[in-house]
């Protein structure tokens, strides 16, 4: 692998999971909301774009539903996906506190996880969905990293801009002051379970997109890619980062993507060397992130240009 | 005479092992559209905890409290604040994450809170009204000087006026004020008295929790007093300065204090 190459694919992972970091950080940080199951919301994103976009099913396919649907139709459909499923999974527990909304979005994740993977039908059970639809980069005249480079970052300056808004608003303020105090909210009237729940599925729907974009770049969906390890990832990037803003989310996301993608791009002579370089890039990784939680660079860095 | 706004009938709160509000056989009492009704008792008379179930954070164990007639057992907090009902808490509650000023406009009743209006940007020209708004309570309560300062400066007594001004925004039908002048200065003091007066001549219903009966017995209609829980006596300051039965277990000890 190239240097070039690694920044290319740094960036494009880097920014499509720095969806999710912010979305992760709105709901935690802004929200005070602890969601275990960001695997999930991103999956049916991907699930959502590859069923809307792929041809009928024939052969020996298992899949019931394939609509032949345009790209952007699947990509809109992400979204709304995302969205149903937030609110599926967020109204019954919303009313909950943090703790117990960390388990019941892990346990809703791990639900979503095995119905993908034995309800044929709807995903091709174990095997997925291959050969996803994507557009064709040439349409913008450049080649597929690069332009799917481009759309990832697009995508999250899009969803910080997104965020930006919602926040900068009386709306915003009336999140800060159910998560403040809830109690003294109410006395003004703000009912808080509502004000969560609106925050958790606008905040699914970048998640969703992103998900699009992920069945895009592999064109593969499979249960073996959306586990509870995505989302510990994720959750590992917003420690990074810290979680006070959102240049920090993305500088956390793109560090740790950096990290592991540098470490797989080293060649090994062995498989026993890269055994070994694999453990080790596990020990480093822990001790990295016991090194940013305790120093926080990113969140000095980010607060130093925010002020 | 006006009609009941508040009433509260044979309410008891029990928690594990204590008994809180409702002595005997439940507490009971009214208050009437414009009244200005004065709660007072010692400590752990129960007082707060009476707030507390007429405005939604607790629930009575038994017996019930309606407001202008409407039972509010199935209501939560946030509606019966909707309803009109405003209310401060004893340990005063701000909003850190927000500065002063953002602390009284979270408290308007605001068409423009809305996600979808934060994400079309069409809220900036009603915020600029609420802001006027927002300065104009800050003035009423004194805090006007304090409107770009953070939460975290602001001392005691200045955060029970925020909560106050906080209420002032929604402009009540009813408001609870827990406690208003402890740990407020004097002259702040001063400008609470003149604003109580002047909610009161507007006709707002007041039901004031306090332990400074001159401030309270001077601007009070009528008083409750409560001990264990229970009501121990009802009526106007003067006749309730004079009763034997306050005067003994309350105002006795509060006076040599
Ligand atoms: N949430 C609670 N759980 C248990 N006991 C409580 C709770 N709130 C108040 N109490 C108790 O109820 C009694 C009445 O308290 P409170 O209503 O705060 O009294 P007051 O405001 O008159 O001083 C006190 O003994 C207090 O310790
Ligand atoms: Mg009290």
């Amino acid at each position: 692998m190239t240097f070039s190459s690694l920044i290319l694919t740094t960036l494009t992972f880097g920014a499509m999971f720095s969806v999710l970091t912010l979305s992760l950080n709105l709901q935690y940080a802004r929200g005070g909301m602890i969601n275990f199951g960001t695997v999930a919301y991103f999956a049916s994103g991907a699930y959502a774009y590859a069923i809307f976009t792929q041809d009928p099913p024939s052969g020996l396919d298992q899949y019931a539903f394939g609509l032949g649907l345009p790209w952007y139709v699947g990509f809109l459909a992400a979204g709304v996906a995302s969205l149903l499923f937030a609110l599926i999974t967020g109204w019954p527990t919303l009313r909950l506190r943090g703790e117990y909304l960390a388990l019941t979005t892990f346990a809703f994740a791990e639900v979503l996880h095995s119905f993908l993977l034995n309800e044929r039908r709807i995903g091709n059970g174990s095997v997925g969905l291959s050969n996803v639809e994507r557009p064709d980069p040439a349409l913008i005249g450049v080649n597929d990293m690069l332009a799917y480079a481009i759309a990832a970052v697009a995508l999250m300056l899009m969803t910080a801009f997104f965020f930006h808004r919602l926040l900068n608003s009386p709306f915003g303020r009336t999140v800060d002051a159910v998560h403040d105090d809830e109690t003294a909210a109410q006395a003004i009237g703000k009912d808080g379970a509502r004000i969560r729940l609106q925050v958790f599925v606008l905040s699914a729907i970048p998640i969703g997109f992103a998900g699009a974009l992920y069945a895009m770049i592999t064109t593969l969906v499979a249960p073996a890619m959306f586990t509870a390890e995505l989302t510990f990832f994720v959750w590992i990037a917003l420690a990074l980062g810290g979680q006070k803003t959102i240049l920090g989310a993305i500088l956390g996301t793109l560090a740790l993507v950096f990290f592991q993608e540098a470490v797989g791009a080293i060649p090994f002579e062995s498989v026993r060397a890269a055994q070994i370089a694999a453990s080790v890039e596990e020990v480093v990784t822990g001790i990295l992130f016991i090194i940013v939680l305790r120093w926080q660079p990113w969140e000095r860095f980010s607060r130093r240009t925010k002020a | 005479m006006s009609e009941i706004v508040l009433s509260v009938e044979k309410v008891v709160k029990q928690f594990t092992g204590l008994r809180a509000v409702g002595g005997a056989d439940g507490l009971s009492f009214s208050v009437r559209r414009g009244d200005f009704l004065g709660l007072i008792g010692p400590n752990g008379a129960g007082k707060s905890t009476t707030f507390n179930l007429i405005s939604g954070v607790l629930k009575p164990t038994e017996g019930k409290v309606s407001l202008n007639g409407t039972d509010l057992s199935g209501l939560r907090a946030q509606e019966i604040a909707g309803m009109g009902l405003g209310r401060t808490f004893q340990t005063p509650r701000a909003f850190p994450s927000l500065g002063v000023l953002d602390n009284i406009m979270v408290g308007a009743q605001n068409p423009n809170e809305g996600p979808i209006t934060a994400l079309l940007g069409s809220w900036r020209g009603g915020d600029a009204k609420l802001r006027e708004r927002a300065e104009s309570s800050l003035e009423r309560v004194g805090l006007i000087d304090r409107r770009h300062d953070l939460v975290a400066n602001l001392s005691g007594g200045e955060l029970r006026m925020l909560e106050v001004a906080r209420q002032l925004i929604r402009a009540p039908r009813i408001l609870l004020l827990d406690e208003p002048t402890a740990g407020v200065d004097p002259s702040l003091q001063v400008r609470l008295t003149g604003l109580l007066r002047d909610l009161h001549e507007a006709g707002t219903t007041l039901i004031v929790v306090e332990h400074n009966l001159t401030f309270l017995f001077d601007l009070a209609d009528r008083i409750v007093v409560l001990q264990n829980g229970g009501l121990l006596a009802e009526g106007e300051p003067e006749a309730v300065r004079r009763d034997p039965v306050v005067v003994s277990a309350y105002l006795g000890s509060e006076n040599e204090a």
